[in-house]
C-alpha cells in the first residue's frame, strides 16, 4: 500500500481528528468565575476590626476540621472573573493581591502578591468545590490569616 | 430428404446408393432436389474460407491449453485479493476512529474532570497534581492536603518574623541569665 493511498483511505478520520481536538481545544477555553475571601482566624469572640463579619457556619466548620482557631472572620471578599488564556488580579487588601491566570489543562495559576512583590505561585487544575488556601500566622495578634479561592458555578 | 443428401455427399452404401439413383431418375422432384443440393454443395466447397494457422496444429492448440492451465492455477490468488481488499477498507477507517476516540477523549480530558480517576490516595481523594514555587527570599512555604477536607493549603513563614523571634529569644534567655 503506498503512503498516499493510505491516506486517501483515512481522509475523513483525520478531518474528524481535527475537527475534534480543535473542539476539544474550545470547549476548554472557558471563563472561570472565581470568588477570594480574606478571613481571619483566632480564638477571640470577636474580631478586633469592627467591620469584619463572622463567616458562614458551614465554612467555619470547615476551617475548624483543619486549623486550630475556633472563630473566623471575612475581612474582605472580591468576585470576579479570569478570562478564557487570561489573567485577573483580586484585590483582598493593601499588601494583598491574588493574580489567577487560566491556562490550558484545564489548569490555573494562583499567584500570591504581597506588599506588590510576588511571593508564592502554584499551577495546578482547576476543579469546582476545592478551596486553594494560603495562610500565615500573625504572632503578634494570636491570630492567623487565611485567603480562599474557589471557582463558582458558571452564570 | 436426408438420405437424398447423404447420397450427393457420395455417404451411402451402394446397393442404397444405387436406389437412391433410380429414384432421381424416375422421380422429377428428387431429381430437382438432388440437383438443388449439388449445387450448393458445390458453392460451399468452392467459397468455404479457410483458416490457415501460423504453426502447426499441435503447437497452436498446447498454447491453447497452457494459457487455460495457468488461468487456473492463478485463480486462488485472485480470490484471496478481494477478501484482503475488503477487510483493508474495513480497518483502516475502524483503526482511524479508534485513533480519532482515543485522542478526543483525552483531549477533552474525560477522565481527568472525573475526580475517582485521577491519581488518589488511600482515603480515595483524587489529588491532583501542583507544581509550585516560591517566589520570594523572605518567606518560605509548606503546603499540603488535609486528609479530611477538599483543599489545598500553603502555609507561608515569614522568615523575618522568625529569624525577630529567634533573636527575641535570646534576648529573653540573657535576661533570664543574667537575672
Amino acid at each position: 500500500m503506498s503512503l498516499p493511498r493510505f491516506f486517501r483511505g483515512i481522509r475523513l478520520p483525520l478531518l474528524f481528528l481535527l475537527v475534534s481536538l480543535l473542539g476539544g481545544a474550545v470547549a476548554h477555553a472557558k471563563e472561570l468565575k472565581i470568588e477570594t475571601k480574606l478571613i481571619w482566624g483566632t480564638n477571640e469572640e470577636k474580631s478586633p476590626k469592627k467591620e469584619h463579619e463572622p463567616v458562614d457556619e458551614a465554612t467555619a466548620a470547615k476551617l475548624r476540621k483543619v486549623f486550630k482557631w475556633k472563630n473566623y472572620f471575612v475581612e474582605r471578599k472580591v468576585t470576579g472573573t479570569v478570562p478564557s488564556r487570561g489573567s485577573n488580579q483580586f484585590k483582598l487588601s493593601d499588601k494583598c493581591i491574588i493574580e489567577i491566570t487560566e491556562l490550558e489543562g484545564p489548569k490555573v495559576e494562583v499567584k500570591l502578591i504581597g506588599k506588590g512583590q510576588p511571593v508564592h505561585k502554584a499551577i495546578q487544575e482547576i476543579r469546582k468545590g476545592e478551596w486553594f488556601v494560603y495562610t500565615g500566622d500573625d504572632d503578634k495578634h494570636e491570630c492567623s490569616w487565611f485567603v480562599i479561592i474557589t471557582e463558582l458555578d458558571e452564570k | 430428404m436426408l438420405k437424398l443428401q447423404a447420397w450427393v455427399d457420395g455417404e451411402l452404401s451402394k446397393p442404397e446408393a444405387a436406389r437412391l439413383a433410380e429414384l432421381v431418375r424416375s422421380d422429377k422432384e428428387a431429381a430437382a432436389l438432388a440437383a438443388e443440393l449439388t449445387m450448393t454443395r458445390g458453392f460451399l466447397a468452392g467459397n468455404e474460407p479457410e483458416f490457415k494457422l501460423p504453426e502447426t496444429r499441435e503447437f497452436y492448440w498446447n498454447k491453447i491449453q497452457r494459457g487455460i492451465e495457468r488461468a487456473g492455477a492463478d485463480a486462488p490468488g485472485r480470490q484471496d485479493l478481494p477478501w484482503l481488499i475488503a477487510l483493508r477498507r474495513f480497518l483502516v477507517p475502524a483503526s482511524g476512529f479508534a485513533l480519532v476516540a482515543f485522542l478526543t477523549v483525552f483531549s477533552i480530558g474525560v477522565f481527568n474532570r472525573n475526580p475517582g480517576a485521577g491519581p488518589s490516595t488511600a482515603d480515595g481523594h483524587y489529588r491532583p497534581l501542583v507544581e509550585e514555587q516560591t517566589l520570594s527570599e523572605h518567606v518560605d512555604t509548606i503546603s499540603y492536603r488535609p486528609r479530611s477536607e477538599n483543599m489545598f493549603v500553603v502555609y507561608i513563614v515569614n522568615k523575618d518574623d522568625a529569624a525577630d523571634d529567634d533573636d527575641n529569644d535570646a534576648e529573653e534567655m540573657d535576661d533570664a541569665v543574667t537575672q
